[in-house]
C-alpha cells in the first residue's frame, strides 16, 4: 500500500486526495491546439476579418476550456467504493463496484488492475466493476487509483492519484503453488488423520443405528427396512489429529510469496484429504495459530501473514513439513 | 551486443512509427458525434455559399457527398472498403493540381480569384475525407476541417447575418466534441449542469479574448480584397454616376427629389447647400481601418453664394492605367510626421463611383483596369458601385500636433495656385470678413483663427436638419451667420470656409463620410446614410490640407473590440431602470428564501425531533457524521454531558421508533418531548446531566447502556424529509 493513512475517515466514503493533477500525454494535444490557433491568428490578421478573430475567440475559448477543464473536474472528482468482496486470490481478477460524481477512467495503481471507467454513463447499463488483479497475497482496507478524465470535450486528460477506503476489508490469498510432499494414506494405521487420498469429508462410510441428534435426511431406509432398526448413514469425517502447519516467511517478499504459494497449495491439499489443519504464521501482532477449515480461511490466514521481525531470508524458503 | 546498427534500422524505426502513428484507430460507433461532424462541415460549405465563395451547385453537390460519405464510413466502419483510400488520394491529388491550375496565370483582380478556389479545394478535400472517417480520430479531423472552411467564409464575412452559421457550426462543434468525451469515456453522459458550466466557461474564455486582443490588421497581406460587384462601366469616363448600379452620371439634388446619390446630395459635380437630403440608418457601405477617419469623397474649391463647384481644368481627371494597385500622384515617401492607414470598402447599398479614402490616398487596390483622379484629390471609378463591391485604399494620414500647426508658416508661404482657388470668394462678403476678422482679432498663427472661428461658431449657432430649403438667390453663409443660425453640416462647415476665406486662409468644402457605428464583432464600420458629412480642409504650408470639422468631433481613440465591447455594455447597464430590477431580485431573493426554508423545514415530528437532536449536539460541539445514526449520535452526546441514564439516546430511541417502527407518540407527548428536548440543549454544555421527562420513560426502548449501540436496521432518519 501507497499513499496516506487516512483512517479518521469512514469506511466506504469517498476520500479526496489533493495531490498533483497532471496531464497525460501533453505534447500532441498542446501542440495541436497550438497549431490550429496559430493558424487561425495568421488568417485574421491576414484577412483583418473581424468574424475571423471572433470565431477564433470562441474557437480560443474552446480549446482553453477543452485543456484545461479536465484538471479542474479531475481536482474536483471524488470516487468511492461501495462493493468489495472480502477475500480473494493473487493472480486472479477482482470485482470493486464504484461510483463516481463524473465519468472517470479509474486504473487501479495498487493493487494493480486493468483500466475501465465509473461515473454516469448515457445509458442506464449494469454497474461496470473496477477490476483489480493484485499481484501478490496482502491485506487492502483501500485501494490506490488513478482516476483521470478529460472532460468535457476529450482533448487531453487529467489525471491524479486518490487512496480510496474499501468498505470492507479484502483479503488476498496466494496463490496455489506446488504442495509439499505430504505422506501417504497407507501409512496411517490408527484410523484418524489422512486415512485415504480419495476419500472426501462427508462422503457416505457405512449406516449406524440411529442416535439422537442424527438429521433426519441421514435415515437410510433400506438399511432401516433391512434391519427393522432405524439405521442412518456414517459420513467420513475429519481425522482425529489436526496437521499443524508451522509457516516462517523470509523477509524477502518474493521468496515469502513463493513460500505462501505453497503453503496455501500444502492446506488444500490437505484439506481436500479430510485432514483437519492448523495453521502457524506470524501476523503483524504476533504469532498466531489456528484451524483452517477451507480455502478462504486459509487465504486469509495467509494473506495476513508476515515475517517474523527477526527473521532472515532463508537460504530454502520452504514451510515445515506438516507435523502431527 | 553494442556493435554498430544495421544500416537501415532506424529508418525501419522511423518508419514503423509512422506507421503506428497512421494505424487505423477502433471503430467509432458514435451516431451523434458523426451527426455532429457531419452538421459542423455541412454548415462550413453553406457559410462558403452565403459568403460567394462557392456557387449553388458547388456547394449542394458536396453536401449531398459529405452526408452519403459519412453514412457510407459508418456502415463500412468495423470493414473499411479496401478501395475507398486510393480513390480519395487519387481526388485529392486531383483538388491539388486543380486548385493550382487556378491560380497560374492569372492576374489577380478580384478577391474571388484566389478565396474561391481555396474554398473549393477545402471543400473537395472534406468531401472526400467524409467518405474515409471509420475511427473517432477522423472524425475529429473532420470536425478540425469544418474550422477551415468556416475561416475561409469568416474571412469575406461582413454583416451580422453569419453570425447565424457561427451559432449552428459551434452548436454542431461543442455537440461533437462532447461527443467524444463520452465516447472516449466509454459512454460518459455529462449532466445539465456540467454543459452549462461548460458553455459557460466557453463563452466567457472566449469573451475575454475578444477583450484582450486587438483587433486585427490587414497589414501583412500580399494582396488587398477589391472586387467589382455588380457595377458597369460609365457612358462618361471620369464622369460621377448615380447612386444606382445603373451606369447614370450623377445630378444634383433638387428641392423636389431630395434624395439623391446615397441619400447625400453632394456627391455629385455640384454641392447644393440650401438642401439637406433625406438620410437615413440604411448601411450603405462597410469599412476596415486602422483608425477612424473622414473618409473623403470629393472636395470642393468654387462657392457662389449657394452653391459649392470645382474648377475644370484641361489636365483633370487624370486616367491611371497601370492596373491595380493603383499608385496615385503624390508624394512616393511619406513626410516623417505622416502614418499610413489602410481601409477596405465593403458597398453594401447602391453608391457613387467615387473612391473613398482616408485623407491623401496613395495607392488603391481596384478592380478594373484604369482609375481617375481629379486635381481635387477625388478618385472615380471607371464604373459604377453597387452591392458586392470591394476596394482598398492605403492612405498618408498626416497627423501634426496642435503646435506644429501653429508654428505653420502664415499665407505667405501657400503657393499660389492655392492661394487662388482656395483663398477667395466670388463675390464679397462683407459683413462675414468683419466677423471672422472681429472673431479671430488678436489671434496671429492661421491654426488659432481657425479653432477661434469653430468656437464661435459652435457657440454662436445651432444644429439642425430640420429648417425649411432656403429661397432661390437666398446666400446660405449670410443667412446662417446674420439669420436664423440654424443649419445643418453643410451650411455650417460652408460658413467656416467663407469666413476663412474672407481673411485670407485657404479653405475648401470636403464631403464624404465620417465612420458609422464600430462592430467589434465584424470589425467593421457600418457607415450609414446619415454619416454623410460635409467639413472643412484648410491649407498649411508643410502640412497640406488638414480637415476641420466645425459641426461635429471625430473620436480620436483607435476603438478595440475589447473596449468597444466595455464601454458598450458599460452604457447599455447604466440604462437599465435600475430600481425596478432591484426590487424585483429582492422579491424574487425573498420568494426564493421562503420556498427554501419551506422545503427544508421538518416534514414528519421525527424529523423535527431528530434535526432537534442534531443542533443540541452541534451547540455541544459535536457534529453529526455521516455514517452516524442517530442513537450512535444521541450516545455521543450522552457521553459528551456526562448522562449515564441516556437520555438523549432514550430520546433517539422513540424518534427512531417513530420513523421505522410506526410507533408514534401522543400529540400531548411530542409536545412535551420537544419541550423538554429544547429545556436539556440548554443544559447540555454542563456535564451530569440527569433531566428526564416521564414522557421519555415511557416511550423510550429499552436501550439504556453506556456502550455505543449497534447500528441498527433501520439507519439513520433522514432529516431532508424524504421518509
Amino acid at each position: 500500500m501507497t499513499g496516506r493513512a487516512d483512517r479518521d475517515r469512514p469506511v466506504g466514503t469517498s476520500a479526496r486526495r489533493r495531490r498533483f493533477i497532471r496531464p497525460v500525454r501533453v505534447v500532441v494535444p498542446l501542440v495541436s491546439c497550438a497549431g490550429v490557433l496559430v493558424a487561425w491568428g495568421l488568417v485574421a490578421h491576414n484577412s483583418g476579418a473581424g468574424w475571423v478573430q471572433a470565431v477564433g475567440d470562441v474557437l480560443a475559448g474552446i480549446l482553453g476550456v477543452g485543456l484545461v477543464a479536465p484538471a479542474i473536474v479531475a481536482a474536483r472528482a471524488t470516487v468511492r467504493i461501495v462493493e468489495v468482496p472480502s477475500d480473494a486470490t493473487a493472480g486472479l481478477p477482482v470485482e470493486l463496484v464504484g461510483i463516481a460524481d463524473t465519468r472517470l477512467r479509474v486504473k487501479p495503481i495498487d493493487p494493480p488492475g486493468p483500466e475501465s471507467y465509473v461515473g454516469p454513463h448515457t445509458t442506464p447499463t449494469p454497474v461496470q466493476p473496477i477490476t483489480l488483479l493484485p499481484e501478490s497475497r496482502g491485506v487492502h482496507d483501500r485501494v490506490v487509483l488513478e482516476v483521470a478524465t478529460a472532460a468535457p470535450f476529450g482533448l487531453l486528460w487529467w489525471r491524479k492519484t486518490v487512496v480510496v477506503a474499501l468498505p470492507r476489508t479484502l483479503h488476498v490469498g496466494p496463490r496455489l503453488g506446488r504442495p509439499l510432499a505430504l505422506p501417504g494414506g497407507g501409512e496411517d494405521t490408527s484410523g484418524g488423520g489422512v486415512v485415504d487420498s480419495s476419500v472426501q469429508i462427508g462422503e457416505p462410510r457405512g449406516v449406524r443405528p440411529y442416535r439422537p441428534g442424527d438429521h433426519r435426511r441421514w435415515v437410510h431406509w433400506p438399511a432401516t427396512a433391512h434391519s427393522g432398526e432405524l439405521m442412518v448413514r456414517e459420513m467420513e469425517g475429519p481425522s482425529a489429529e489436526p496437521v499443524t502447519l508451522e509457516i516462517h516467511l523470509p523477509a524477502d517478499t518474493d521468496a515469502a510469496e513463493r513460500m505462501a504459494e505453497r503453503a496455501m497449495a500444502t492446506v488444500v491439499a490437505l484439506v481436500d484429504r479430510g485432514a483437519s489443519v492448523r495453521l502457524a504464521t506470524t501476523e503483524a501482532s504476533g504469532p498466531k495459530i489456528g484451524a483452517v477449515g477451507d480455502r478462504r480461511s486459509a487465504g486469509r490466514r495467509l494473506a495476513r501473514a508476515v515475517a517474523e521481525p527477526d527473521e532472515f531470508p532463508w537460504a530454502d524458503p520452504s514451510p515445515s513439513g506438516p507435523r502431527r | 551486443m553494442g556493435g554498430p546498427e544495421p544500416i537501415g534500422a532506424e529508418a525501419m524505426n522511423i518508419f514503423d512509427a509512422v506507421k503506428r502513428a497512421n494505424r487505423p484507430g477502433p471503430p467509432e460507433h458514435s451516431i451523434t458525434l458523426r451527426v455532429a461532424c457531419a452538421g459542423a462541415v455541412v454548415t462550413g460549405i453553406a457559410a462558403c455559399r452565403a459568403e460567394g465563395e462557392l456557387s449553388w451547385t458547388v456547394a449542394g453537390g458536396s453536401i449531398t457527398l459529405v452526408i452519403v460519405g459519412m453514412v457510407l464510413a459508418y456502415r463500412t466502419r468495423l470493414r473499411p472498403l479496401p478501395w475507398i483510400k486510393p480513390i480519395l488520394a487519387i481526388s485529392a491529388v486531383a483538388a491539388f493540381v486543380w486548385f493550382f491550375r487556378q491560380l497560374t496565370g492569372q492576374a489577380i483582380y478580384d478577391v474571388s480569384t484566389v478565396e474561391n478556389p481555396l474554398a473549393v479545394l477545402f471543400v473537395w478535400v472534406q468531401v472526400a475525407h467524409a467518405f474515409d472517417v471509420p475511427a473517432r480520430r477522423d472524425l475529429a479531423f473532420s470536425l478540425a476541417g469544418s474550422a477551415s472552411l468556416m475561416a475561409v467564409a469568416a474571412a469575406q464575412a461582413i454583416d451580422l447575418g453569419f453570425g447565424v452559421y457561427v451559432l449552428v457550426w459551434l452548436t454542431c462543434g461543442l455537440a461533437g466534441l462532447i461527443a467524444m468525451w463520452s465516447s472516449a469515456s466509454d459512454g460518459g453522459r455529462m449532466r445539465v449542469g456540467g454543459i452549462i458550466a461548460t458553455l459557460g466557461s466557453v463563452a466567457v474564455t472566449g469573451t475575454v479574448v475578444l477583450a484582450v486582443l486587438p483587433a486585427p490588421h490587414v497589414a501583412g497581406r500580399i494582396d488587398f480584397p477589391s472586387a467589382a460587384g455588380p457595377g458597369a462601366p460609365l457612358p462618361v469616363p471620369g464622369g460621377l454616376a448615380g447612386d444606382t448600379k445603373v451606369a447614370q452620371l450623377a445630378k444634383p439634388g433638387t428641392a423636389a427629389g431630395r434624395t439623391r446619390v446615397g441619400g447625400f446630395l453632394g456627391f455629385s459635380n455640384r454641392l447644393d447647400t440650401a438642401l439637406r437630403g433625406a438620410l437615413g440608418d440604411t448601411v450603405v457601405m462597410r469599412v476596415r481601418a486602422d483608425r477612424p477617419s473622414y473618409w473623403i469623397g470629393e472636395t470642393f474649391d468654387t462657392w457662389d453664394g449657394a452653391n459649392w463647384m470645382t474648377t475644370p481644368t484641361p489636365h483633370s481627371p487624370q486616367r491611371l492605367e497601370e492596373d491595380s494597385p493603383f499608385i496615385l500622384p503624390g508624394p512616393t515617401v511619406p513626410p516623417a510626421t505622416t502614418s499610413t492607414d489602410l481601409q477596405t470598402f465593403y458597398v453594401v447599398q447602391s453608391s457613387p463611383n467615387l473612391v473613398f479614402h482616408a485623407d491623401t490616398a496613395h495607392e488603391v487596390w481596384f478592380p478594373t483596369h484604369n482609375l481617375f483622379v481629379s486635381d481635387h484629390d477625388s478618385i472615380v471609378s471607371p464604373i459604377g458601385l453597387g452591392p458586392g463591391a470591394i476596394y482598398t485604399v492605403e492612405s498618408y494620414v498626416n497627423t501634426p500636433s496642435t503646435e506644429e500647426l501653429r508654428a505653420a508658416a502664415g499665407s505667405s508661404a501657400v503657393p499660389a495656385s492655392i492661394l487662388e482657388q482656395d483663398a477667395t470668394v466670388t463675390h464679397p462678403y462683407p459683413r462675414v470678413k468683419a466677423l471672422a476678422e472681429s472673431v479671430s482679432a488678436g489671434r496671429t498663427t492661421t491654426y488659432d483663427k481657425v479653432e477661434s472661428l469653430i468656437a464661435w461658431i459652435s457657440k454662436h449657432t445651432r444644429y439642425s436638419t430640420d429648417i425649411p430649403p432656403l429661397a432661390p438667390g437666398q446666400d446660405t453663409v449670410d443667412e446662417f451667420l446674420f439669420g436664423n443660425r440654424t443649419g445643418f453640416c453643410e451650411q455650417i462647415s460652408t460658413s467656416l470656409a467663407v469666413m476663412l476665406r474672407s481673411i485670407g486662409i485657404p479653405a475648401r468644402e470636403a464631403v464624404g463620410y465620417v465612420p458609422g457605428p464600430y462592430n467589434p464583432i465584424t470589425d467593421l464600420y457600418d457607415v450609414q446614410a446619415k454619416d454623410a458629412h460635409a467639413w472643412v480642409q484648410v491649407w498649411f504650408p508643410g502640412y497640406g490640407w488638414q480637415s476641420f470639422d466645425p459641426t461635429a468631433v471625430v473620436p480620436l481613440a483607435n476603438p478595440s473590440p475589447g473596449s468597444t465591447l466595455w464601454h458598450g455594455a458599460t452604457a447599455a447597464l447604466g440604462r437599465l431602470p435600475w430600481v425596478p430590477i432591484a426590487l424585483v431580485l429582492m422579491l424574487s431573493g425573498a420568494v426564493a428564501l421562503v420556498v427554501v426554508l419551506r422545503r427544508r423545514r421538518p416534514r414528519t415530528w421525527a424529523e423535527k425531533a431528530a434535526r432537534g437532536i442534531e443542533s443540541a449536539g452541534r451547540r455541544a460541539g459535536r457534529r453529526r457524521r455521516e455514517n452516524e445514526t442517530l442513537t450512535e449520535y444521541a450516545w455521543a452526546i450522552d457521553q459528551l454531558a456526562g448522562d449515564r441514564s441516556g437520555t438523549w439516546q432514550a430520546l433517539a430511541g422513540i424518534v427512531e421508533a417513530s420513523a421505522y417502527g410506526g410507533r408514534h407518540p401522543t400529540p400531548e407527548d411530542d409536545r412535551q418531548i420537544l419541550a423538554s428536548m429544547r429545556a436539556l440543549r440548554g443544559e447540555l454544555p454542563r456535564a451530569g446531566v440527569l433531566v428526564g421527562p416521564g414522557a421519555l420513560r415511557r416511550n423510550a426502548p429499552e436501550r439504556r447502556r453506556s456502550s455505543p449501540p449497534p447500528r441498527g436496521a433501520g439507519g439513520t432518519p433522514s432529516t431532508d424529509g424524504d421518509d
